[in-house]
């Protein structure tokens, strides 16, 4: 065999200008950011954050976002990306000792401590590229112009915070175990834990719990920014600190036991117990205080303004969404008939704030003459169920008696409801809490459902599918018959022209 | 000619074993072959001067710094390139991204310049076509090529080579061979091996250990000439020989202390390197 030797003159060596131990750590955090981010369960977990963002933002259900909730609803996603950067950051530590180039690395001027830091640096950019992906999340439901409310910066931070320390603590585990399974099973274990949190704590809002990295405490209500009880501040502290302990700790396991990471590892291990004990605290009185005030005398905290004949009263924050409201009684109030239709009504906002954010605990139907209750959600089955909440109200007098209507009344009561919408049958099916449009349902309402019997089903139906002005002008005509308690709802029927078999009424057995 | 690297009583035990025992020397630019049987203390020799493992006793200065102190160490490591034995690699890297990521250890921040640098070290070795090529493809020969470029990045004063042609054919041999002599113009260079071509070769001394001891310290022609007189022919292996085998032409070269009136041979560097490991006392004569 012989050899191909090339007469070659050995290139001049390049200057590299001055080395610099600080400036090297940055340029390593540099390059294993580069391959952090183009690892594939980071790239999948990210892709995947963004398709859960681009599909959570576009529901129709989310058009009305309330801010104070919608800054929470981002703290969820990173916490994929966050077990993503963690695997991958752990892998990245330990590669020199699973690929055997410790043994060269070792004895280059950066040392193992000074490359942790930079491990620990490279999970940076994660967290700001998760801050950037939940500022434009957060950014896309507040230029709703169904958004209402206002976003705390601190709970927006929670999520990038998390990736943050998640990606840290990669590196640690790589520290205390060059294990190639620790990390993954590491991920399993957060999985497990972050399942059995959610299904144990049973949206519990206070107390150990905040020790978690993510609260998301989902309520069906939307609560005022004031009465959200939400340590979020001291959480972003707590996360903040935990991530630079964890950062620190992985730093001084690798022989970085440096005077300045000594301290700053106390400092970080301070701000973390500062964060952990404050946040712990539960739900200060003057938030119970304001809770019990806000569910039982709204008036004190609301801002009334009039549409029309009508007055709507809201939390300072929902004034914009009174349009919505007044728009809708006003086209309900259009269809009916006899002083209902220029009845003053008052559409009051409440909310049952006493027992937290996560309780769905139905509210009392007002008693008060003419009084409307909203919620703090809007859009979706919310629109059909003010719809019906108003209907109610004029066609009963007030709510708790459209709530235990059982008579033909139903059949008006329905119609005002639904005939205005776009699209009036599929109203019919999201106002019924079994989505049905046939037999007997329980309707939505905000306060208490209301019933429909399959024949009082059957009519409003056919009523729907009739012209709008034919149906109204008989509903005018005979609406105060149509509205006399014990009308039956055959009766109904026959003043607004429907001839089908209604059977009897559930007053009447 | 300047000493770059110096060292004296140089003693590392593992457990009971001496790795090393009082090793001294003096290294000069260009090539210094270290040639010794497995478990000599060649490695572990090359470990302490790349300052991988401290010494339990001795000192040494590498081109004028002391690894003895945290900052002398940084120093020495920034003027050091290390091929270890066997060396590992990021499969799922270029030779480009694995160059330069030694290059960022070795702390070349300048992203311009040192990536200016790491094709000049990738072109040097012959790698510069195949430096976007995940290492995984490459064959056996160019990755050590990959780890002789990492060795080479930020051109360090001191080059320390731990067996860095085993396991190549003959071709990639002679080619890293080329590649070590141009490393060797102008830094000085231990180059740690079993084959004695290599040395004969490429170095302008040798160093020969046995024992964790410097059995031999000189040139390669001084390495040989110690075997002067001490090689013959005969037609069977004679039982006076320290070594002897039966050659291409039938008859048997043994090296040893010859009878009266043997047909005495020339020496070669591998009978001087072979009487030199046999010898009870060092032979220092560098």
């Amino acid at each position: 065999m012989t050899a191909t030797r090339t007469e070659r003159t050995a290139p001049v060596a390049v200057s590299t200008g001055t080395r610099n131990g600080r400036a090297a750590v940055v340029a390593l955090a540099g390059f294993e950011a580069r391959r952090l981010l183009l690892r594939l369960p980071v790239l999948l977990a990210l892709a995947g954050h963004v398709t859960w963002i681009v599909w959570r933002t576009l529901r129709p259900a989310d058009d009305f976002p309330v801010l104070q909730d919608a800054d929470r609803a981002t703290q969820s996603g990173p916490l994929f990306v966050g077990l993503a950067v963690m695997l991958c950051a752990n892998q990245a530590a330990l590669r020199s000792l699973r690929r055997d180039t410790e043994r060269h690395f070792a004895v280059t001027s950066l040392t193992l401590w000074r490359r942790t830091a930079a491990h620990v640096l490279s999970v940076v950019p994660l967290a700001l590229l998760t801050a950037v992906a939940v500022t434009a999340q957060f950014t896309w439901e507040a230029a709703k112009p169904g958004a209402v409310g206002r976003g705390s910066v601190a709970e927006l931070l929670a999520g990038p915070l998390t990736v943050l320390l998640f990606g840290t603590a990669g590196v640690l585990l790589a520290r205390l175990n060059s294990s190639a399974v620790a990390g993954p099973l590491l991920v399993v274990a957060f999985l497990l834990l972050f399942v059995g949190s959610a299904s144990q704590s049973g949206g519990q809002d206070t107390g150990p719990v905040w020790l978690w990295p993510v609260v998301v405490t989902s309520g069906v209500h939307p609560f005022p920014s004031d009465l959200l009880g939400r340590p979020a501040g001291w959480h972003a502290l707590y996360l903040a600190g935990l991530a630079l302990t964890v950062a620190l700790l992985a730093v001084l396991v690798s022989g970085g036991r440096t005077r300045t990471v000594q301290a700053a590892l106390a400092g970080a291990l301070a701000l973390a117990a500062l964060g952990g004990v404050m946040q712990t605290g539960g739900i200060p009185a003057a938030t119970d205080t304001a809770r019990s005030r806000a569910s039982l005398a709204p008036e004190q905290d609301q801002t009334c303004v009039r549409r029309g004949a009508s007055h709507y009263c809201a939390f300072p924050e929902w004034t914009p969404r009174v349009e919505d409201w007044a728009r809708i009684a006003d086209r309900v109030q259009g269809l009916a008939g006899g002083a209902a239709h220029d009845r003053p009504l008052l559409v009051r906002q409440r909310l049952e704030a006493r027992y937290g954010l996560s309780d769905d605990a139905a509210l009392d139907p007002a008693t008060r003459p003419d009084q409307v209750t909203v919620g703090t959600s809007w859009g979706g089955d919310r629109v059909p169920e003010f719809s019906t909440a108003v209907a109610g109200v004029l066609v009963a007098g007030n709510e708790r008696r459209a709530g235990e209507l059982c008579d033909g009344r139903m059949v008006p009561l329905m119609w005002l409801s639904l005939a205005w919408q776009r699209d009036p049958e599929s109203a019919l099916r999201h106002v019924r809490l079994d989505d049905s449009v046939t037999g007997s349902a329980l309707v939505l309402s905000g306060t208490e459902p209301l019933t429909m019997t399959a024949g009082q089903t059957k009519v409003v139906r056919a009523l729907l599918h009739r012209p709008l002005a034919d149906v109204g002008a008989r509903v005018k005509a005979h609406w105060d018959e149509l509205t006399a308690p014990g009308v039956t709802t055959a009766r109904a029927a026959e003043l607004l022209g429907v001839r089908v078999s209604v059977g009897g009424d559930r007053c009447t057995g | 000619m300047t000493v770059t690297v110096s060292a004296s009583g140089l003693t590392l035990r593992y457990g009971a074993t001496r790795a090393l025992d009082d090793v001294s020397l003096r290294l000069t630019p260009g090539v210094t072959g270290l040639l010794g049987p497995n478990g000599a203390g060649k490695t572990t020799l090359l470990r302490v001067l790349a300052t991988a493992v401290p010494a339990d006793s001795g000192a040494f200065t590498v081109l004028g710094r002391d690894p003895g102190t945290a900052r002398g160490r940084q120093e020495v490591r920034r003027a050091l390139g290390y091929l270890p034995q066997t060396p590992g690699f990021h499969p799922d890297f270029t030779p480009f991204e694995f160059v330069d990521y030694v290059a960022i250890l070795k702390e070349l921040t300048d992203r311009a310049g040192r990536h200016r640098e790491v094709r000049r070290v990738l072109a040097e070795v012959g790698l510069g076509e195949v430096r976007g090529k995940r290492i995984r493809k490459l064959s056996g020969g160019m990755r050590q090529r990959v780890a002789l470029a990492a060795a080479l990045v930020g051109d360090p004063g001191f080059l320390v080579l731990d067996e860095p042609t085993v396991g190549l054919d003959p071709e990639q041999r002679l080619r890293f061979r080329e590649l070590i002599a141009e490393a060797g113009e102008g830094r000085t260079v231990l180059l740690s091996t079993h084959q004695t071509e290599d040395v004969a070769m490429l170095c302008h001394r040798v160093l020969v250990m046995a024992d964790g001891r410097i059995r031999f310290d000189g040139t390669p022609a001084e390495l040989a000439a110690r075997a002067a007189g001490r090689v013959w022919s005969s037609t069977a292996r004679d039982a006076g020989a320290k070594a002897g085998w039966r050659t291409g032409t039938g008859a048997f070269r043994n090296v040893g202390d010859p009878p009266e009136g043997a047909d005495l041979l020339e020496p070669t560097l591998e009978d001087g390197y072979l009487l030199a490991l046999d010898d009870e006392h060092a032979e220092v004569t560098a």
